[in-house]
């Protein structure tokens, strides 16, 4: 699924926690759980051998509960956190080598991160916190607030430039937070659980708005979330993280059609397979009695998107991959698949 | 276990009893006030060599007087400007019209006009007590101590707050200024650098810069990390952090920090009067010690005012700014309008108290402090006369009760038998490493000499406390479970805080004539606020759940609260006893000087006496090592009891 040339490419990283953190990897003491191992060491695995690489332009979701590690492993990744051992490389550079000097270039310039809770400066203006990291970056006044308008607008925050933070809502807050982020046009953007302290509505709202970012502006995104659905709406890939490992990466697709083990599978129980789920999935040869006359449907549309052609067709639909026959699907395998069946 | 160690406890108090009335009056190691052992007479030879070499040493003349003049001066400089004459002028460079005026601009600039009026009016007021250029002496002080406090302290505090190390480091010595007596060090200190504003105003800084260094670097850890994290996610280097996004979030707490500072040096400007501090501690220790109550309360009155102008301007600087949204255009506008108007004002007020005498020199007519005198003395009078059954009788009581029979306990008892007593209690309450450390701590005290003293001190503290802990305890309980009564006693508690506990001692003295009650009673009265506000907390700390199932349960009140709430609370009820000590402690020994004797007053003959200036340093550290002989005890049990 990766490109060539991935964006970033984690390998065998670890981030142990305590004392003597490097002594723990590789020895007997890694296979403990996390009770026994601290009982036992004082020591945490929060990041356990992990290796990904996230393609450009890739929206790469990171899914665990809380505990699992998964923002350590975000912050593993801009050296907010320090990885114990690993590799992981930026379009090919090495961030765990580089000095201090150039990761806060990096951080400046091509990283960009957004927080669960915001993190807006709360003694400044909206706008203010927009160019923060412009301003750092020597920017000169008149410049970083032009570039800070244009980010207001592309967020949707038009007449809040002069507001502050605890003036706003938790979801205006939080696009400043995105504004932020864009506003020095990075290559990745972090998002760690960036909308889970919103209420429910909000946060549709905003994960729309993080998909329409996606398409106009096509950022690599690393997106971290505790929310099943969301990993499902927003990400290309997902990866599910349990104690500090990745147990499964795949399409939304592959994780619901053939979950890794016993824990993915109860994740994804819950997940309407209509919603993810492609024709390639039902597609079936064609038995005596099906007509293979109807209508003619992509193999990668989604099952939901199609039911309705589906449904409304007399006959089954022919499913076609790039020109090839896979088969047929009928009404009736559609509803299997809605009412919970395979 | 606990059985035990209650058994083990009330053995060893048993012997104790026993052996000290078995062997009463033998090897007390009593002296006279004014007789010197041969350490005492050794160190007093040594500091008087010590303040001879103040012109020879090295150390004197590259580091000591140095600092010591540059202190002076600065102090000098403030106190030109508002309290005293220039050498070639006859008026100081701002006359009271120019120092009202400019308070009410300052404070009206930092918060509101109604603080500003109140400040005006307390200064009006220590002007009209006569009290005007003792209290401009004391702003003087307080004003050089806290802007050199605030210079060394918010600096060290943002590092402590920034690296865990240095809070490591610096720790030790902020809980040791805590438990520290203030009469311990003002000695020692006015030996390097001589009796006088300088020695005045380090002792001050000693006792209020770790105020700002824990405020300060408390401010820094307790930030919503979020922001910090952004910033740093963004790139900023540590100064960039520090400055744009650490310091503007923390100011607020920064600035209480500062109104801590400020209250902890006017306090102690006061008090540090018994070296040589110019203000208002001069007349007020000038009436305790001619037992003039009157003179007294003039000057202790102005005292409390100026401690109450103080902490409103600068808390309501702190309060004001409650949401970080700053005011909008028009308000800014406004109010910019009317600073430059009160500011022009200012100017002219202050220009009239350089060129008119009256408005340069507080008016001897305006003044009302005879009255004052004469109403307080009168009603001292009365109540001496008429209340008799409820001051010395109460007095008495407690003396017979309580005083006497410990006193015998203690002080008439051989040494080794108290001794012994204070190793077992360490054993039994704190373990072994508390026993060794108290042995030697004791027998310090025993071989210094002052072993006698240190006994009349530890009476007079022990009851005080006992005392403070029945009223503290009742109280507390009564504040932790009723919000009315915390509501109605947070403003006494609140200003039983802030008053210097100097003041304390003139209407005691007036209730108590000069005895070693007064000393106690002044020291209850400064220890019960923070007592009660410890309990408070520690009883509304506990788990809401826990009393809700309790009460499911049947149980009555008085189950609750004994059964439940105090159990719950033990530990912060042996950290309030703890503090109740040290606070104890501390003032018992100012008392020393209006009759209460002990190791205070050694302290005090020997800042004035220079044959007892030996005994006297060494008394200072006889109270240090009682303190720490409490303290350590006292915490080791309440870490014992988690």
């Amino acid at each position: 699924m990766s490109s060539a040339s991935p964006m970033i490419s984690v390998r065998n990283l670890w981030k142990v926690f305590g004392n003597n953190p490097e002594k723990v990897i590789g020895s007997p003491d890694a296979l403990l759980t996390r009770t026994e191992l601290r009982a036992k060491t004082g020591n945490t695995i929060a990041v356990r051998d992990v290796s990904f690489d996230v393609a450009p332009g890739e929206v790469f979701v990171v899914m665990g509960l809380s505990g699992s590690g998964k923002s350590t492993l975000v912050r593993c990744m801009t050296r907010l956190i320090e990885p114990t051992q690993g590799q992981l490389q930026f379009e090919g550079e090495d961030i765990l080598k580089v000095d201090n000097a150039r990761l806060r270039e990096l951080r400046k310039t091509r990283f960009s991160m957004v927080f669960q809770h915001f993190g807006l400066l709360p003694h400044r203006k909206v706008i203010d916190n927009i160019a923060y990291s412009l301003e750092i970056n020597g920017v000169k006044k008149d410049a970083r607030h032009a570039r800070a308008n244009e980010v207001i607008e592309l967020v949707g925050l038009q007449g809040y430039a002069n507001a502050y933070p605890e003036q706003l809502s938790g979801g205006m807050q939080q696009r400043v937070g995105l504004a932020r982020a864009l506003a020095v046009d990075p290559q990745v953007l972090f998002l760690d659980e960036p909308f889970s302290a919103l209420d429910p509505l909000i946060r549709r709202d905003m994960q729309q708005e993080v998909i329409r970012l996606h398409h106009e502006l096509g950022k690599t995104m690393v997106f971290i979330t505790h929310d099943l659905s969301e990993a499902v709406k927003v990400g290309d890939r997902i990866a599910i993280m349990r104690d500090g490992a990745i147990v499964q990466i795949g399409t939304p697709e592959d994780l619901v059609a053939n979950p890794a083990d016993e824990y993915v599978a109860n994740f994804v129980r819950d997940i309407a397979k209509s919603h993810v789920l492609t024709l390639k999935h039902l597609a079936r040869k064609a038995e005596p009695g099906d007509a293979t006359d109807g209508p003619e449907l992509a193999a990668n549309t989604i099952i939901r998107d199609a039911a309705q052609v589906i449904l409304q067709s007399h006959k089954p639909v022919r499913v076609n991959d790039n020109g090839a026959a896979l088969g047929i699907v009928s009404s009736e395998d559609v509803l299997r698949l809605i009412s919970g069946g395979a | 276990m606990k059985v035990r160690k209650s058994y083990l406890l009330l053995a060893s108090v048993t012997v104790w009893i026993l052996l000290g009335r078995l062997l009463n009056g033998t090897h007390t190691l009593q002296i006279a006030t004014y007789e010197n052992t041969a350490f005492t007479s050794y160190i007093g030879e040594k500091a008087l060599d010590f303040r001879g070499n103040r012109t020879e040493s090295t150390a004197f003349i590259y580091f000591f007087n140095p600092i010591r003049g540059a202190i002076d001066g600065f102090v000098q400089i403030i106190r030109n400007l508002i309290a005293v004459p220039a050498q070639n002028s006859v008026i100081p460079i701002i006359g009271w019209l120019g120092v009202v005026a400019i308070v009410a601009f300052a404070v009206y600039a930092t918060s509101q006009w109604r603080t500003a009026l109140l400040a005006v009016s307390l200064l009006l007021a220590c002007g009209a007590l006569g009290m005007w250029q003792f209290t401009m002496d004391s702003i003087a002080m307080t004003l050089a101590a806290v802007l050199l406090s605030l210079a060394i302290g918010i600096p060290l505090g943002i590092w402590a707050g920034l690296s865990d190390r240095v809070l490591k480091i610096f720790t030790p010595f902020l809980d040791l200024a805590q438990i520290l007596p203030t009469l311990v060090y003002m000695a020692p200190i006015a030996l390097v650098f001589m009796i006088g504003a300088a020695s005045a105003t380090i002792a001050t800084m000693i006792y209020s810069i770790p105020i700002a260094i824990r405020i300060t670097s408390h401010a820094i850890r307790n930030l919503n990390q979020a922001p910090v994290e952004a910033a740093e996610s963004m790139g900023s280097t540590q100064k960039q952090k520090l400055t744009k996004v650490q310091i503007p979030m923390a100011k607020q707490m920064i600035v209480l920090g500062i109104n801590q500072t400020v209250m902890a040096a006017v306090s102690f400007v006061v008090i540090a009067a018994l070296i040589g501090a110019p203000g208002l501690g001069k007349p007020v220790i000038e009436a305790l010690i001619i037992r003039n109550v009157g003179q007294g309360f003039v000057a202790g009155f102005a005292v409390v005012f100026l401690a109450i102008l103080l902490d409103r301007s600068t808390s309501a600087a702190a309060k004001r700014q409650d949401s970080f949204i700053p005011e909008t255009e028009k308000q800014i506008k406004t109010k910019r309008i009317t600073l430059i108007v009160a500011g022009i004002l200012t100017i002219v007020a202050v220009f009239m108290s350089r060129t008119m005498l009256w408005a340069a020199v507080w008016p001897k007519e305006v003044t009302i402090a005879p009255q004052v005198a004469k109403v307080t003395n009168d009603a001292t009078a009365w109540i001496l006369e008429n209340l008799t059954i409820f001051t010395v009788g109460f007095k008495d009581l407690i003396s017979y009760a309580f005083l006497n029979p410990l006193e015998t306990q203690l002080a008439a008892s051989p040494w080794y038998v108290t001794v012994a007593m204070i190793v077992a209690l360490a054993l039994i309450i704190g373990g072994t490493r508390i026993a060794i450390l108290s042995f030697v701590l004791s027998m310090a005290i025993v071989l210094s000499g002052l072993w006698y003293e240190a006994m009349l001190t530890l009476t007079q503290t022990i009851v005080g406390c006992l005392l403070t802990m029945i009223i503290g305890l009742a109280l507390g309980i009564w504040t932790g479970r009723s919000d009315r009564a915390e509501r109605a006693l947070r403003p006494f508690l609140d200003a039983g805080q802030t008053l210097p506990a100097f003041v304390y001692l003139v209407p005691m003295l007036g209730l108590f004539g000069p005895t070693r009650f007064t000393a106690i009673a002044t020291g209850i009265v400064y220890s019960i606020p923070v007592v009660v506000k410890i309990v408070c907390e520690g009883i509304r700390a506990v788990p809401h759940s826990l009393i809700e199932a309790a009460t499911a349960a049947g149980s009555t009140t008085r189950q609750i609260i004994t059964k439940v709430q105090l159990p719950a609370a033990k530990k912060t009820m042996l950290l309030a006893t703890n503090q109740g000590l040290i606070y104890v402690l501390a003032v018992v020994v100012i008392g020393g000087f209006v009759g209460a004797g002990g190791l205070g007053y050694l302290v005090i003959a020997g800042n004035s006496k220079p044959e007892l200036q030996g005994k006297g340093l060494i008394a200072g550290v006889a109270i240090l090592l009682l303190g720490v002989i409490f303290d350590r005890i006292m915490q080791a049990g309440a870490r014992r009891s988690s």
